[in-house]
């Protein structure tokens, strides 16, 4: 008989012990019911104070931990996104990691010049083509805010230019209602309708409360707007410790997932069962500078202890960040800083990883940061898949023929070397490990150098698959017409 | 009188509200004028303690600290200010702009402002070009400060200047701006005076827009 395969430990990190979670969770529910939220859509008070929740001074609304409950059973588990020809793309569930790239950056570093500047419509084009044709990035978000186009539908620019250089998922932002509708219309022409839209979405939008506890209308306008159509919907508020939260971070978790819980409520009223990915910013506010970090150790922790919750109490899949740093220019600070969240992330199994690529704690985004990420992605993946022990691998046979071999025979000549070496090994591409006058001959390049070059390549050679001219000649109509 | 003040000094740079407190009122008792007080013991703190700030050796909680308790001291000394008796460095409208409900930044800005100094009417978020060039001719502010967090929100800062001028004030005021997505170029773009990229070069702006220390 055959042996019974051993199966391979995949590891993974734990943060947090089911008590801590239940305590954070327990702090959630009661800022919930003691103190509520500031609910300014009026729509979103009604529906809130008909459910249970208890209305007080005008728009704020205590609910009762019931609610929460109720909302947290009814969202789906898992949130399949597709690619934009209907292939199912990332199932987010359970301990699926995928990572992309970050929206809303003011500037981004030129690829020729090396400079930073500002970003245009042209940039969130590239961005996106990047994407399309790096392995390891599931989804494009639009690293840019774009400078020459109408303020007034900056969103919906962004939107179209990302579709028109991109299949894959896409993670978008919106300012209200009313542009939302309009982004909207553009992913029904690419799904081919709403029902084809709503069954294979390609699509998520971030949207954000605003921490501590308040619930802008126009928010809630598309919070509504997706619970309503299906568009599967974020809500992470920027509860960074010590910003918009408590400076320690039980605390600063407690209030995010409090104001998750909320939205979540309110979504689920909106939209039973619609898609709802969990889980709040909690980053740290700087002491010294006061900028929110991209690069620091609390926000991985943090989302690692998020996931953990998720396995330990709600069960839906999880926003995250990773690939991101605080340093201005692509240096050693940026690379250790993206390894740090994008190791971290992938071993404590959180599900959407965004603001890959990102500088300057979000305000700068780089082509070379993402290609980067790329290689890094594909490094801890292998780290994460284990080491599996089998016959094959135990090489046994190998061992034999080798060390009994006589004189010249070395493993690198062996068949099972031949055989196995692709998967057993992680290749690195763009991580240099050659020899020195090699490396010099070939211009003595750095990382950062590398990437640029590599991105420059994947711009230049990478096509998209191209979506029909009708489908794009509506898009326009919708961009640019009424 | 000034090893008097250089205790209610120290006391606000440690942050210690209650001797703060008690050295101003020894203060007042042993007859120092107000202005003394407040330039000499509160300010000269504040500056000492924004320098420290700009190098990098406190922390933000350390400098609202301080501010909080120079705050102490002035809500001590305010019933006793007759009208016009004392100057401060200038007086600063700040807001959020309309359709913007973020204020970490703003209120970080006002706080170091206060603390170096100069008198902050705060209208709070969501501020409509109308309140603010309604309240710019109520409170006769020598700078006008606008804050916004979201590229779709910018466009109310020259629809505020606008609003200003149509109020006949902007000439009177210096415009001043900031908020992430907020940079220098849109400042000039505007005609905005200054731009400030976070709440210590605010002041430090401030003072060079009004020709002050």
């Amino acid at each position: 008989m055959k042996p019974i395969d051993i199966p391979t430990l995949q590891p993974k990190l734990r943060v947090l012990g089911r008590e801590q979670a239940l305590a954070i969770h327990g702090a959630a529910l009661e800022i919930l019911e003691k103190t509520g939220i500031k609910m300014e859509h009026p729509r979103g008070l009604e529906m809130l104070a008909s459910a249970g929740g208890r209305v007080y001074n005008g728009d704020w609304v205590k609910l009762p931990a019931y609610l929460a409950e109720n909302a947290l059973r009814s969202a789906p588990r898992e949130i399949a996104l597709y690619d934009q020809q209907g292939n199912k793309a990332m199932a987010l569930t359970g301990g699926n990691p995928y990572f992309g790239t970050g929206s809303d950056t003011t500037f981004t570093m030129d690829l020729e010049t090396g400079r930073r500047r500002r970003t245009a419509l042209k940039d969130t084009a590239n961005f996106a083509r990047l994407v399309d044709g790096l392995d390891n990035i599931s989804f494009a978000m639009s690293m840019s805010n774009p400078e020459d186009v109408p303020v007034a539908d900056i969103y919906v620019y962004a939107f179209a230019e990302m579709v028109k250089n991109t299949n894959k998922p896409m993670v978008f932002i919106a300012d209200s209602g009313r542009d939302l509708a309009k982004i909207y219309e553009i992913a029904c022409l690419v799904a081919g309708g709403k029902d084809e839209l709503r069954n294979r979405p390609f699509l998520l939008n971030y949207s954000e409360a605003i921490s501590p506890l308040r619930f802008p209308q126009n928010v809630m306008e598309r919070l509504l707007f997706c619970a309503e159509n299906g568009v599967p919907l974020c809500l992470p508020s920027g509860s960074n410790a010590g910003g918009g939260a408590p400076v320690t971070l039980a605390g600063a978790m407690a209030l995010g997932i409090a104001e998750n819980l909320a939205g979540l409520i309110l979504h689920q009223l909106a939209g039973r069962g619609s898609p709802f990915l969990f889980g709040p910013n909690v980053s740290v506010l700087d002491m010294k500078t006061t900028v929110v970090s991209y690069g620091c150790p609390e926000w991985s922790l943090t989302q690692a202890a998020l996931a953990d919750m998720r396995d330990e109490l709600y069960g839906l899949p999880v926003w995250a960040f990773a690939g991101a740093s605080d340093s201005k220019v692509m240096d050693a600070q940026a690379g250790a800083e993206a390894m740090f969240s994008i190791i971290t992330a992938m071993l404590s199994r959180c599900n959407l990883i965004h603001d890959g690529g990102y500088l300057e704690f979000g305000n700068t985004s780089s082509l070379e940061m993402v290609t980067m990420n790329n290689e890094l992605v594909a490094m801890s993946r292998f780290f994460v898949e284990g080491i599996p022990v089998n016959e094959g691998t135990l090489a046994l046979d190998a061992i034999r023929r080798v060390a009994g071999g006589g004189p010249g025979s070395i493993f690198l000549m062996d068949d099972h070397t031949f055989e196995h070496f692709m998967q057993a090994q992680f290749l690195p591409v763009l991580l240099d490990r050659s020899r020195y006058d090699v490396w010099e001959a070939a211009g003595g390049n750095d990382l950062y150098r590398r990437c640029n070059l590599e991105a420059k390549r994947v711009l230049a050679e990478h096509e998209p698959d191209p979506k029909p001219n009708g489908v794009l000649r509506e898009i326009d109509a919708v961009v640019h017409g009424s | 009188m000034m090893s008097d003040l250089s205790a209610l000094t120290q006391a606000v740079i440690k942050g210690d509200a209650k001797t703060a407190v008690e050295e101003t009122q020894k203060s007042l008792d042993a007859k120092v004028g107000i202005q003394d007080i407040i330039d000499n013991g509160l300010i000269s703190a504040m500056d000492e303690m924004g320098d420290r700030f700009s190098k990098g050796v406190i922390f933000v909680p350390q400098m609202l600290r301080s501010a909080k308790t120079m705050q102490e001291c002035m809500r001590l000394l305010e019933p006793l200010i007759k009208e016009g008796e004392v100057t401060t460095k200038g007086k600063v409208l700040i807001g959020t702009v309309k359709g913007d409900l973020h204020d970490i930044g703003k209120n970080l800005v006002s706080m170091m402002m206060e603390g170096a100094g100069f008198t902050i009417t705060d209208l709070g978020v969501d501020v409509t070009p109308e309140k603010f060039a309604q309240k710019a001719q109520e409170v006769e502010p020598d700078i006008v400060a606008m804050s916004a967090l979201l590229s779709t929100t910018m466009p109310a800062m020259p629809d505020t200047i606008r609003a200003l001028e149509e109020a006949g004030v902007r000439s009177k005021v210096k415009v001043m701006i900031g908020g992430a997505p907020v940079t220098e170029d849109y400042a000039r773009e505007i005609s905005a005076d200054s731009y400030a990229s976070d709440a210590g070069s605010a002041v430090a702006r401030a003072k060079q827009l009004l020709n002050v220390s």
